[in-house]
Formats: structure tokens, C-alpha cells, sequence
């Protein structure tokens, strides 16, 4: 499984539009981190809260809004970094333009389907809009939170649509290491980098 | 062509998908949205153009409808635990605190480090991080007292294996999602065989190191005085797994509240041990990614099951196990061996999404249906008992590949941070861990009281 990306860079067109997407990316994931961070500071503010009589109004919604919203944000960082779950066991063998190939068919397809659910969840947030969908306590209203959902996947399409053009390149060229994408690492690699992660998380951590 | 023939192919193209390689969430989607415009256009005799807009509309709905649950909240702060654990200083203090206790008995710090694992892999819920924390902190140490070489990089490797059961478990809240299962029973089930587990691990360590003298000998020495010394360090682990199991058990909060309130020590203990923003903004970056792919995969795969439940593949498959001419519980030992495999080669939580929608619904068929009293039932259980007991066991399972070949990732991940140890050492020095723990889920398959005793006390 590769959980963690090895992306490369240069000064060209295609890796200055990655690098660029990477940086929105980056904040709309730290966004999500910040929310499960509010969550966190909710759920505890309500259990001391009703221990003394006054739980958080609106708890429930607050956490039915701030979910999806926490599922949705990073979704792009993640594609970015390679870090939707995949079984890797057989690319993982490929090579050269076969690899490529493989790569081009999988990334042409999610957009594919990224691009039924742009409609779809628009169509989504778009009645909640219309109807003026609000949540059962507080009356907080719903389509803040859906509309997230349409962005996201257009972030995610344009995502895509870098990964379709730097694979049909290296299909083109039939080089071993393009630009702007993931590239594939194999189990000692993977697992190397990570404990090397987490051996610096340990030293911050111990000084 | 039947619906179920339909589906039986498209199941077929999701599996040629995932073996070439694309993403799981996307390839379930990506075979759900095709099934459900199937079953519009050829079910329901809608023109192709209007059974595609009708897709489209449904499976919009699905990543945000699926995902406004309170209960979700579980699993991006679960995940926080985990990364903020690292800055809470919690892995030292807890190897130093059960080298100190336990020390004494022979292989001691192996049995220090099966402790300390479990401890941390618990809180983490990281087993591959485990293991890789684990390597660094454990191994020189008892290597400097003359331990054998696979047999402390075997005990690490295996330690962190244990992170599945004990709470707070991430894959125990997406089983139980996936399953419509209760989150707080299953937390509570996961605590008595993850313990055992633990136990199991530290006895077998002892046994191994009293019967070859060469493999790991006691280290003593340490004062009372010292002992209690060390424990304040290690007090956040228990804290963090306490206040999950008294939450829940006591019913002082929901299961979310409990992980928040968990993510909230930690929280604390780690600013008090100096945590800078830049190291809290790169534990939220990590959380937030791991919380994005997780919920990609839940929804992309609930968008495969809608459509499941139109073609009622599912059921079909539920109705061929019950039929088989075969005791259910060999049955269901062809089933978990099939995960056994399985496991070797993907990661846990997308065998378990991938598979459980199918499986499921076929184990709970097996013990007579979702009404069955326990006393009609195949395997002595209510559905509700067995949607339990059945995960425990899955997720157990699951952990176990960790340590298989070719592809088990805690080994790898220790001879990663050990240039002098070889993968085939650590896959050697595991073995006598996976042997354990087959006897493990073989005792928790016999006996399912052992899961369910602490659940079956809250649900009275």
C-alpha cells in the first residue's frame, strides 16, 4: 500500500501548476485538521458542559457539519501525495510504459467519476440551497457544508487532469521518473521512509 | 442476463481493477455508479439518458449524506490520538516503565517491549509506526544485554500488531460503520482479547527465554523507589484507554465524546511537554490526510453497496453459503482464511471495506438471520452478538498479516530501521507470535464469551 508520495519537480509548465495546486491543497487540508481540532475542543467543551447543566447547544449539528466536512477537505492533498489506499502488489511490478499506461487508465477514469460527482453533489448542495435545508436544533443551515463537496471534487478534477497529462507524457517519452506525479515505491522504501518519519517525530518530540 | 449475473461481472471488473492497481475508493464508486445506471436502464427500463441522470443524482448525495454522522467524528480524533501521541513524549516513558516492573523475569525487556507496544500501539493506533518507534527504542537495548537478534526484532515486529484491538481502535469504528454495528460494543470487545493478546505475547516471550537461556536474559536491579518513579510518565496510555472503556462502559458520554475527551489528554499532555505549532500543524496535516483517505474509501464503497442493494448480490450470496451442505462453522473457517490471504496483500482497512458489504450479510445469514433468538441460532449467538464477535476476529486477523510474508509491513518497517537485521530475520523471529496468535483466534472462535462478556454488561 503506498501510504506515503514521493513526488518530483522541476521548473517546467505542467511541475509549476502542480506545485502551485499543492499549496491549496496544503491549506484546505490543514482546514480539516483545524476542524478535527474544534471537534475535538466541542465534544470535550460539551461533556464538562453538561456535567454542569448546560451541554453545547446544537452539539449534534455541529459535529453532522463539521464531519463531511473533515472527509472532504483533504481529499485532493491526499490524491496528490498517492495516498488513497490502492493495491500496489502488481503495478508495483510494472516498468517503463507499461507502468505508465496502467497509471494513465486509473487517474483517466477517477476523473471520470470525479466529474459524475461534481454534478451530483451540486445538484446535492444546490436543493439544500433552494429549499433552505437547516439542521433539527439549531437551524444551522446545511448547504455551507455540501457545497463543499462540489469544490472539492472540482479541486480534485484539476488535480487529475495534472496526473492524466504527466502520465500521457511519460507514456510519450517512456522516461522512468516523471514530474508532478506519485511515483510508486516498494515495500522496504515505503517502510523505511516512514520509520524515518516517525524517528524524526521522536527526536522533536525528545528534545 | 439477471441483476445477479450483472453484478457477479462487475464484481469480476472490480477485482481486475484493484489488482491493477487503482484506487480502491474509486474503483468501488466507479462500479457502483456503472451497476446502479445497469439496473436503471435495463431494471427499471428508464431511456439511457435519464437511468444516467438518476445516477448521477444518487451518487452525489452519497459522499456528503454518508458522511453527516455524528459517530464519524470517532475516527478523525482517533487518528489525532495517534499523531499527537508521538509528541507526548509517551514511548520512552513507557519502555522505561515496564522495564522497570517487569524487567526481572526472564526475556524481561521483551516482555517490557510487548507491554510498551501494546500501550502505545493502543493510543496510536498506528501498528506499522509502532513497530518502527518500537526498533528504535527497544532493540539496542536488548541487544546491549545480549539478546538474540531475531528474537528482539520478532517481539517488536509482533508488538505492534496489538494496536487493532485495545481502545481506542480506528478499524473497529469503520467495521462497525460498514456493518451498522454498535461503535461502543465493539470498543469495549476489542479490550478483554486485545489484553489477552498482550498477555499471551509477554508468556510466550517468558517460555521461549526460560527454555534457551541465549535468547534473552533478565535484567534486575531496579529499587521500589525507582519502579514508581517511572509510572507517572506512562499515566497519559492509560488515561487515553481508561477514559475510552469507563465512557463508554460507564455511559458517562458518547463513544465520540470519549475519543475527543482521549484526544484532549493527549492534546494536553503533549503541549506540556513542549510541542511547537509547526509539530501540532504537521500531526493535523497527517490526521487530516489519513481521516480524507478513510472517508474517500467509506463513501466510495457505500456508493458500491446502494448499488448492492438494488442487485441484491448480497443476499445471494447470504442465501449460497446458508445452502452449502457443510457444518457453518467450517464455512466460516473458509472465510477467514480466505482473509488470511487476502491480508497478505492488501492493507487492512480495504480488505475489510472491500469485502465486508459481501461477507457480512453471509455470516450473519450463517447463524440464522438478523432475527434469530441465541437458542436457534447456528453458532449460539444473537445477529447482534455475532456483528461483534465477528469483527474482533476479522480485525485480529487482519493485524496478523502484518507479520506474514511477503508483504508484512511491521517487518519490514523494523529491518528498515535496522541496517544490521535482514527482512528474513524478522519474519523468522515473528513466527512463533503468529503461531499465538492462530491459537489466539482459534480460542476466541471457541469460546465467543471471552468478546462478548464485556459488551453483553452494558447491553444487559
Amino acid at each position: 500500500m503506498a501510504a506515503t508520495g514521493n513526488v518530483r519537480t522541476d521548473g517546467s509548465l505542467l511541475s509549476r501548476l502542480d506545485q502551485n495546486l499543492f499549496k491549496l491543497e496544503s491549506m484546505l487540508n490543514l482546514l480539516a485538521g483545524l476542524v478535527t481540532l474544534a471537534v475535538m475542543f466541542v465534544a470535550v467543551g460539551n461533556i464538562v458542559g453538561r456535567y454542569f447543566g448546560y451541554p453545547v447547544p446544537g452539539y449534534i449539528d455541529y459535529m453532522e457539519q463539521a464531519v463531511p466536512a473533515i472527509a472532504i477537505l483533504g481529499i485532493a492533498y491526499c490524491q496528490r501525495l498517492g495516498g488513497h489506499i490502492r493495491m500496489d502488489i502488481v503495478v508495483g511490478a510494472l516498468s517503463g510504459r507499461v507502468l505508465w499506461f496502467a497509471e494513465f487508465l486509473g487517474v483517466l477514469l477517477m476523473l471520470l467519476i470525479t466529474a459524475i460527482l461534481i454534478y451530483g453533489s451540486w445538484d446535492h448542495a444546490a436543493r439544500a440551497i433552494n429549499l433552505g435545508d437547516s439542521t433539527v436544533d439549531i437551524n444551522l443551515p446545511t448547504w455551507p457544508t455540501k457545497i463543499l463537496f462540489p469544490i472539492l471534487f472540482s479541486i480534485l478534477s484539476v488535480r487529475l487532469t495534472i496526473h492524466v497529462v504527466a502520465y500521457l507524457k511519460a507514456l510519450q517519452t517512456g522516461e522512468s521518473e516523471p514530474v508532478a506525479v506519485p511515483l510508486i515505491e516498494d515495500v522496504a522504501e515505503q517502510t523505511k521512509r516512514e520509520a524515518e518519519s516517525v524517528s524524526g517525530l521522536e527526536e522533536e518530540a525528545g528534545k | 442476463m439477471t441483476p445477479i449475473e450483472v453484478s457477479l461481472i462487475l464484481a469480476g471488473i472490480l477485482v481486475l481493477l484493484v489488482i491493477i492497481g487503482m484506487r480502491v475508493a474509486f474503483a468501488t464508486a466507479l462500479i457502483g455508479i456503472v451497476g446502479l445506471f445497469t439496473i436503471f436502464a435495463f431494471e427499471k427500463n428508464m431511456d439511457a439518458g435519464k437511468a444516467f441522470f438518476v445516477t448521477m443524482k444518487i451518487v452525489g448525495q452519497i459522499p456528503h449524506s454518508k458522511t453527516a454522522a455524528n459517530v464519524l467524528g470517532l475516527i478523525p480524533t482517533f487518528i489525532l490520538i495517534g499523531y499527537l501521541a508521538y509528541y507526548a513524549g509517551l514511548t520512552k516513558a513507557l519502555f522505561e516503565a515496564a522495564k522497570k516492573w517487569v524487567g526481572w523475569v526472564p526475556g524481561g525487556l521483551g516482555v517490557a517491549t510487548v507491554f510498551a507496544t501494546a500501550g502505545f500501539a493502543a493510543v496510536s493506533g498506528a501498528s506499522v509506526a509502532t513497530s518502527a518507534v518500537f526498533a528504535r527504542i527497544a532493540i539496542p537495548e536488548m541487544l546491549k544485554v545480549g539478546y538474540d537478534k531475531r528474537f528482539a526484532a520478532g517481539v517488536v515486529a509482533a508488538g505492534g500488531t496489538l494496536a487493532s484491538l485495545i481502545p481506542p481502535s480506528a478499524i473497529l469504528v469503520i467495521y462497525a460503520i460498514i456493518t451498522e454495528s454498535s461503535v461502543g460494543q465493539l470498543l469495549l470487545a476489542g479490550f478483554i482479547p486485545g489484553f489477552v493478546s498482550a498477555l499471551i505475547y509477554a508468556g510466550l516471550v517468558i517460555g521461549m527465554a526460560k527454555f534457551n537461556k541465549n535468547l534473552g536474559p533478565p535484567v534486575g536491579g531496579y529499587s521500589w523507589g525507582e519502579r514508581f518513579a517511572a509510572l507517572p510518565g506512562s499515566l497519559p496510555i492509560f488515561a487515553v484507554v481508561g477514559i475510552i472503556i469507563f465512557c463508554i462502559y460507564g455511559g458517562f458520554g458518547t463513544p465520540t465524546e470519549a475519543g475527543a475527551l482521549g484526544a484532549f489528554v493527549v492534546f494536553v499532555v503533549a503541549i506540556a511537554q513542549g510541542m511547537k505549532w509547526d509539530q501540532l500543524k504537521g500531526a493535523l496535516m497527517e490526521a487530516a490526510k489519513l481521516s480524507a483517505m478513510i472517508f474517500t474509501m467509506i463513501w466510495g464503497v457505500l456508493i458500491y453497496v446502494r448499488y448492492l442493494g438494488f442487485a441484491d448480490l448480497p443476499g445471494a450470496f447470504a442465501g449460497w453459503i446458508s445452502s452449502l451442505d457443510q457444518p457453518a462453522m467450517m464455512t466460516l473457517m473458509f472465510i477467514l482464511l480466505a482473509y488470511v490471504v487476502l491480508g497478505m496483500f492488501m492493507d487492512a482497512i480495504g480488505m475489510l471495506l472491500l469485502t465486508l458489504p459481501v461477507t457480512f450479510p453471509a455470516v450473519i445469514a450463517l447463524n440464522g438471520g438478523l432475527d434469530v433468538t441465541a437458542a436457534d441460532s447456528t453458532l449460539g449467538m444473537t445477529a447482534e452478538e455475532v456483528s461483534i464477535w465477528f469483527g474482533i476476529i476479522v480485525v485480529k486477523m487482519a493485524e496478523l498479516c502484518l507479520i506474514t510474508p511477503p508483504i508484512g509491513l511491521n517487518c519490514f518497517v523494523v529491518a528498515g530501521v535496522r541496517d544490521d537485521i535482514t527482512v528474513q530475520d524478522v519474519f523468522r523471529g515473528a513466527s512463533p507470535f503468529f503461531i499465538a496468535d492462530v491459537a489466539t483466534v482459534a480460542v476466541l472462535i471457541a469460546f465467543p464469551g471471552i468478546v462478548l462478556w464485556l459488551p453483553r454488561l452494558i447491553s444487559g
